[in-house]
Order: structure tokens, then C-alpha cells, then sequence
């Protein structure tokens, strides 16, 4: 401790230089701060404890295809099963192709049951949920997505899907709030409405959402319900909404080749700036350095002192770039989800500020090692001489 | 984003050209100088060429699907869809109406009959080799006559499909990469095994992410009965395209939407679409740090020459003079890691890769496109790095007091 003011007095002794290679280290780290939270998110949300007790059965050839309602006897009949309802991706678009955001259908009375957390069922009044599931053209939004488009209840939201090639007329009879950001970004309507316009969805439906009372019977009900369908046609593919997710998130394409390499490579110019700012700086003060020596400080100490300063140097970067992505995750988060509506969880998890700790406190080590070992080496009288 | 900075900049950059023939510090005094502190100009420029490099790949991505979409269409080809359909996938054209486009008079033919096809399109979920689960395919059923039109697809070993005996074509890219998609080997589709009986290649057209099947025996598995997908017409001459177009809306038997296969594509190139813009984020941000890294390097060379920069100015050199010649020196040091960041770029060029298509949910194969055009935005982007981390070191150098800088 008592040679921090030293440290310090050191570091900054070239005030300019030290602060812009804090400015890099700080962006750096704040870049990769965010890359790792923004996978981190997509792993969580492919593991969320209430999606760990749902199943998803669709049509095995493709998830586009619809299967008939009348499988949804055989999941109900199921001892393991506790709920089922069914689902019916609308992809309507409000008033612009760009407005974007998750619309489906579903069957009311189950989904309330199957996503009740989601859904935010305890916080909504029981008026509400009574208007939703009589008004045969009533719909539930969350409330983030209600905000976004200035949506009240009682408001009527004209969606049109270029799937069905048909609009509905919905009135607003819901507003949810969900125990995370993104699931308020839903708008979910009657199934009916689409089973009664298009000829070919009578009957059927796009697929089923099974909550099971526990999540470990979810792998051998998926296999019974698969063989039981297995001579049927079409056939059925069931899996845990976790994996479904999982693959969902592959079609945004693979962020997580892209990003770790990105990753990477910023580690890597990380190490390179940091390092060639250590060595310059150390190189400046080898007479100082010597002088230091000569007055008795050892090889080791001399070398100590040089690495805490490369140390000071990253951790304080990093401390900074961490901190700033945590600030800036918290504004995104409500401007990206507008794009990607499970954006509204993103935020820098407690691993990712871990790692991004460690990693800039070994490039600052690694950074001054060979300048400092070099420079608490180099004979004494040589170094004196250059006075 | 680009552009608007190069205008911003456009009279400061007319300038530092003019001024490197008319002043004369010359410019091999700048690069002696770069090298002279070799640790810092090799450091700032292996972090400008990294941000250079990821900027270059991230655009060759959004290049190389649309390279892909481009390769895809002919502009005499005009595709009929369901009114508002947008992708075949989402389209619906019954067989009688079908029936009705193939003998409009505008369509050219060929030895072997009319150039019109009726293709119908579903997708299939397809587990991938490496066991890392499923994802979700095109299947095109088609006809002999959709197989001439696409004249990118060459058939590379095997032979193509014959009508009811549950045969499939797939393209070259899929082989390996999914389980089943094999010369010889099966699959199961809709109840029924599939036999691979050749390899196609699409030459990085859309058609190289499609299984190919007879469009009846693709009709009759998935119990489509007599729905298609789409029509595919080619034109007598590119100029009947707007006539038949307008035919195909027009007449009530049909009511149908037509375009050119280049507009339908164009339509479609959203695939990738996240990856670019979060790449785009990332380049903004790393751009920044990277001027800062220039401007440390600058700011040390100029620290370390102060003696020089009074010498020069005593000698007459003009305080412009100066700044000119420093500014040079800092785009010299990042043009220079650009060229390696663009180099290292290039290796990325024409690897294969995929993203999934939001408009039919599924897998669109492509290639990162370096193109000359990329290479020269790096470049361009590496001088802006240059002149906007050069500009204050060069400002500050062009500004200090001659005897105080000579004294050391």
C-alpha cells in the first residue's frame, strides 16, 4: 500500500498518453462487455425456469406446417400433463410492414393457464381477463407494447397477416404486465378468428404449448408423444420450449461465432496498444529505474511495482468499460427491443462482468511483463550512463 | 455514414493533397519517422487493421447476400404469386390457374416445350450433422422445365429426379452439413423416405439452400392437393414482362401478383439482417477506440520529436507546413494498418456461411464477398481514422514556440 501514490505518480506521469490508452482499454472492454452480455441474454432466454416446464409440439416436417387440433385430446389425456394450449403464429403487421412485433393466436382460457407467469396473471384485474375471454374479437397485449403504439383498452387495432392474407379487427380488453420486459411485447388473440376466415386452418392449428407439472417428465412425454404420432400423419416433433427457443435463435443467424471472434480479436488489440504503451513507458524512465535500483531496490520489487502499474492501468479500464456497458445495456434495452422484443431483457449478467474483469487484469500483466522484466534486468551502470 | 463524413472532411483532405506537392517536408521524412518508433506504429496499427478487418467482414456479409439474391433471378422472368404473398413459401396458385398462365402467347419456349414451370415450395426442419439440432429448409418442388430455366443450376453428380418415385436433388452445400442429404442415402419427408439421387450446384445462387422434389409427388406428400406455390414464366423478349405482369392482376380468372425474378429477390434480402446491424454497431465503436490508439501513437511521436519540430521551424517550414506533414505521417500509420486489416479480410472471402431468411424461416446459404468495392471503403475508412486521431497531435506539433521546442 505504501507505494500506491507511487504507482499512481508513475502511471500518470505522461497524463495524456496514460488517459488515451484508458480510452481504448474503456472502449474496448465496454465492446466486449456488451457482445458477451448480448449472448448471455440469449442463453438466458433459452433457459427461463417457466419455459423449463413447457413443451412445444409441431409438425414434424416444419414448424410453418399447422397439425390438427384433435391431437390436443391425446396431450390432455397425459398424466404429467397439467395444461395444453394451442398456438397459431399470426405474423399481422399494424397499419406498415414495419411495425413489427409478436402477434398469435391462441386459445384463450389454456394460454392464460400455460403462460400465467408470462402473461403476468396476478397482476391483471379479473375484469380484465372476463372482458378478454368473452369478446370473441378481445385480445391481450403487454403493457410495453400498449405503451409503445398508445394503446388503451377498448381500442380497436386493425392487424393484417400476409400469412393468412386476412386483417382482424381487435379490441383491446387486456393489458398485461409480464415479470420481464419482453414478455410485454406480445399481442395474442383468438384462435378462431383465423380457424373460421381460412379454409385450410379449420380444425388446426399451428402448434401446441403443453405445461407439464414437472419439468423432468418433459423428455420421456416428448418421446410418448412423438411415438404415439409416429404412424400418424402428419407426425409430431416435441421438444422443451427451451431447445425451441434455441433453435429460433439460430435462424437470427450464428452471433455466436461472430461475436466471439469479435471478441477475440479486441482482446487482442487490447493486449497489443496496452502493451506498446507499457513499453514505451517503461522505456522513458530506465534511468529511473536504474536509479531506483541503485538506491537498493531489488529486481523483484522494481518489477513488482511495473506490473501493479500495468495492473492500475487495465483494471482501471476495464472497471470503466464494464461500467459503462451496464449503463448503456439499461438504455438499449428498451430501444432494441422495438426490433427484437426479447431485447428488453438485455442486461450484463454477473459471469460476463466477472470475465471481463479477469481478462483485462491478464492482458495488463501479460502487457508489462517483458517490458518490465527487460527493464529490471538491464544493468545498472548502462542505464545510469544514458544520465 | 461514410459519405457524409468524406464530404465533412472533403476541403481538409483536398488540402492535405495539395499540400503534399506544394510543401515541401517530405513525406519519406514521415516514414522514416514511423518506423523510428517501430513498437508504437506497429502496436496502432494491428489495432486499426483488427477494426478495419471486422468492418470489412461484417459488409461482406450483407454483400454476399445480396450477391446471392442477384444470382438468383433473370430480369425476362416474371414469377406469379398470391396477391400479397411476398415469398412462395406464404403463396398460394391452384393448378387450374396454373394451367391458364402456361399457355399465355408471351411466354418463349424452347426445343423442349414452353419456359413455365409451377413450382411448389414447403419447408422442412432437417437436423443438422453435428448434432446440434434442426434447422429449417426450403424444399422446392418443381418441374424439367423450372430445372432449364434456372440455368445457374448445374447438375454435378447423380442425375435429377424422376416424377412419383419420392427422388431428391440437393444442392452441393448441404451435403455434409446436414444428416441424410447425401448421394445414395434417404431421408424421411412428410411420410415417406426420399431417395438423394444428385448433387446439384446453384453457383452461390438462393437455389443452392433448396431440396429439390418433383412438384407433384411435393404436392401429393404433403397433401397440398392441387395447390402450388408460384408460376414461373419466361418472357419472348425482356419488354413483355410488364405486359404479361399487368395480364396476371387484371384478369379476374386469376387475380393473381406478378414481378420480375430480380425484384422478387431484391424483396427478399433480408437474411442476416441482426448480424449486420449489430456488426455495425460493433465497427462504430471499436472506430472510436481505435482514433484514440492513433492518437496516443501521434501524440507520443510528436512528444518525442519537439527538438525536430523546432529545428524545421527555425529553418523556415511554416507552421501549416508542419501540420500537413503530421497529419500525413498519422494517415500513413493507419492507411497502412487498413491495408492489413483488408488483407486479412480477404481470407474471409468466399466462406460459406448462413443466416435464416425472416421472411420464409429458412436457411439461406451464402459467402462472405470481399469485393474491390469493400476493400476501397476500408481503405477510405482507415484515412478518416487517421486524419480525425491525427488532427489535434498534428494541431498541437504545428503550434508550439520555436525556441522553447529547440531547447528539448
Amino acid at each position: 500500500m505504501k507505494y500506491l501514490s507511487l504507482i499512481v505518480r508513475s502511471l500518470f506521469r505522461s497524463r495524456l498518453r496514460t488517459v488515451l490508452t484508458l480510452l481504448f482499454i474503456t472502449l474496448s472492454v465496454f465492446l466486449v462487455a456488451l457482445m458477451q452480455g448480448f449472448l448471455g441474454t440469449i442463453d438466458a432466454l433459452t433457459t427461463s425456469a417457466a419455459s423449463g416446464s413447457r413443451l412445444v409440439v409441431q409438425d414434424k416436417a416444419s414448424f410453418t406446417n399447422v397439425i390438427p387440433e384433435s391431437y390436443g385430446n391425446f396431450l390432455r389425456a397425459q398424466p404429467e400433463v397439467e395444461a395444453v394450449t394451442q398456438f397459431q403464429w399470426f405474423g399481422g403487421e399494424y397499419k406498415d410492414p414495419k411495425n413489427f412485433f409478436a402477434n398469435f393466436a391462441v386459445q384463450k382460457d389454456t394460454y392464460l393457464r400455460v403462460y400465467r407467469e408470462e402473461a403476468g396473471l396476478d397482476s391483471l384485474p379479473p375484469e380484465q381477463v372476463r372482458d378478454f375471454l368473452m369478446d370473441g374479437n378481445g385480445c391481450a397485449v403487454g403493457k410495453s407494447l400498449a405503451d409503445k403504439y398508445g394503446w388503451k383498452l377498448g381500442d380497436v387495432i386493425p392487424l393484417r397477416s400476409p400469412i393468412f392474407d386476412m386483417t382482424v379487427r381487435l379490441n383491446v380488453r387486456a393489458i398485461f404486465k409480464g415479470k420481464r420486459q419482453s414478455d410485454e411485447q406480445a399481442l395474442i388473440f383468438d384462435l378462431k378468428q383465423i380457424q373460421e376466415a381460412v379454409p385450410w386452418m379449420k380444425g388446426r392449428v399451428g402448434s401446441f404449448v403443453v405445461r407439464v407439472k414437472n419439468g423432468r417428465d418433459i423428455p420421456k412425454l416428448s418421446e410418448r408423444i412423438d411415438r404415439n404420432f409416429a404412424n400418424a400423419s402428419p407426425e409430431t416433433l416435441s421438444m422443451s420450449e427451451n431447445a425451441f427457443n434455441l433453435n429460433m435463435m439460430k435462424m437470427f443467424g450464428d452471433f455466436g461465432t461472430m461475436l466471439h471472434s469479435i471478441t477475440s480479436a479486441v482482446l487482442v488489440a487490447i493486449l497489443i496498444v496496452t502493451a506498446s504503451t507499457m513499453a514505451m513507458m517503461i522505456r522513458e524512465r530506465s534511468t529511473q529505474i536504474a536509479v531506483m535500483r541503485a538506491l537498493g531496490f531489488t529486481t523483484g520489487r522494481v518489477m513488482s511495482l511495473l506490473l501493479a502499474e500495468g495492473l492500475l492501468l487495465s483494471l482501471l479500464g476495464g472497471l470503466l468499460g464494464v461500467g459503462l456497458a451496464m449503463a448503456v445495456a439499461k438504455v438499449t434495452a428498451g430501444l432494441a427491443s422495438a426490433v427484437l422484443p426479447w431485447m428488453a431483457d438485455f442486461y450484463i449478467q454477473p459471469d460476463t462482468l466477472m470475465l471481463c474483469l479477469v481478462c483485462t487484469l491478464a492482458l495488463g500483466l501479460l502487457s508489462t511483463f517483458i517490458p518490465a522484466y527487460q527493464a529490471s534486468r538491464k544493468p545498472i551502470v548502462e542505464a545510469l550512463r544514458a544520465l | 455514414m461514410m459519405t457524409f463524413f468524406f464530404i465533412l472532411l472533403a476541403p481538409y483532405l483536398a488540402w492535405l493533397v495539395w499540400a503534399a506537392f506544394r510543401y515541401p517536408v517530405p513525406l519519406s521524412y514521415n516514414w522514416r519517422s514511423l518506423w523510428q518508433r517501430w513498437v508504437g506504429t506497429l502496436a496502432t496499427m494491428g489495432a486499426v487493421a483488427i477494426v478495419v478487418m471486422i468492418f470489412v467482414v461484417v459488409r461482406s456479409m450483407a454483400t454476399g447476400v445480396q450477391k446471392t439474391y442477384v444470382k438468383s433471378g433473370r430480369d425476362d422472368q416474371v414469377i406469379v404469386l398470391r396477391p400479397n404473398a411476398r415469398v412462395e413459401l406464404m403463396s398460394v396458385v391452384m393448378r387450374d390457374q396454373a394451367r391458364l398462365i402456361s399457355t399465355h402467347p408471351l411466354i418463349a419456349r424452347d426445343e423442349e416445350g414452353p419456359l413455365v414451370t409451377t413450382d411448389a415450395v414447403v419447408t422442412k426442419q432437417v437436423p443438422l450433422a453435428d448434432g446440434t439440432g434442426s434447422m429449417s429448409v426450403s424444399v422446392r418442388g418443381t418441374t424439367p422445365a423450372g430445372i432449364r430455366m434456372r440455368e445457374q443450376v448445374r447438375l454435378v453428380a447423380g442425375r435429377w429426379f424422376q416424377p412419383n418415385l419420392s427422388e431428391a436433388v440437393v444442392p452441393r452445400r448441404m451435403v455434409g452439413k446436414y444428416v441424410g442429404l447425401e448421394l445414395g442415402h434417404t431421408f424421411e419427408m412428410a411420410s415417406r423416405r426420399w431417395t438423394v439421387v444428385g448433387i446439384f450446384d446453384g453457383d452461390g445462387s438462393a437455389f443452392d439452400s433448396e431440396i429439390w422434389i418433383d412438384a407433384n409427388d411435393l404436392t401429393q406428400a404433403f397433401h397440398r392437393n392441387n395447390a402450388f406455390s408460384s408460376v414461373l414464366a419466361r418472357m419472348r423478349r425482356p419488354e413483355n414482362a410488364p405486359a404479361f405482369i399487368a395480364e396476371m392482376e387484371s384478369d379476374v380468372r386469376l387475380k393473381l401478383e406478378a414481378k420480375t425474378e430480380p425484384r422478387y429477390f431484391a424483396e427478399m434480402g433480408d437474411a442476416g439482417k441482426p448480424m449486420q446491424i449489430l456488426g455495425q454497431i460493433i465497427t462504430v465503436i471499436l472506430t472510436v477506440g481505435a482514433i484514440f490508439a492513433a492518437m496516443n501513437t501521434m501524440f507520443s511521436a510528436i512528444a518525442g520529436r519537439t527538438s525536430e519540430i523546432g529545428t524545421l521551424r527555425a529553418l523556415g517550414y511554416r507552421r501549416r507546413e508542419i501540420l500537413a506533414s503530421f497529419q500525413w505521417e498519422a494517415i500513413l500509420l493507419t492507411l497502412l494498418g487498413g491495408a492489413l486489416g483488408c488483407l486479412g479480410a480477404t481470407f474471409f472471402n468466399g466462406m460459406q456461411t448462413g443466416a435464416t431468411s425472416m421472411n420464409t424461416f429458412s436457411d439461406v446459404g451464402y459467402a462472405f464477398a470481399v469485393t474491390p468495392a469493400l476493400v476501397g471503403q476500408g481503405l477510405a475508412f482507415s484515412v478518416i481514422m487517421g486524419i480525425l486521431g491525427g488532427f489535434i497531435p498534428a494541431w498541437k506539433a504545428s503550434r508550439m514556440v520555436i525556441v522553447e521546442a529547440m531547447r528539448g
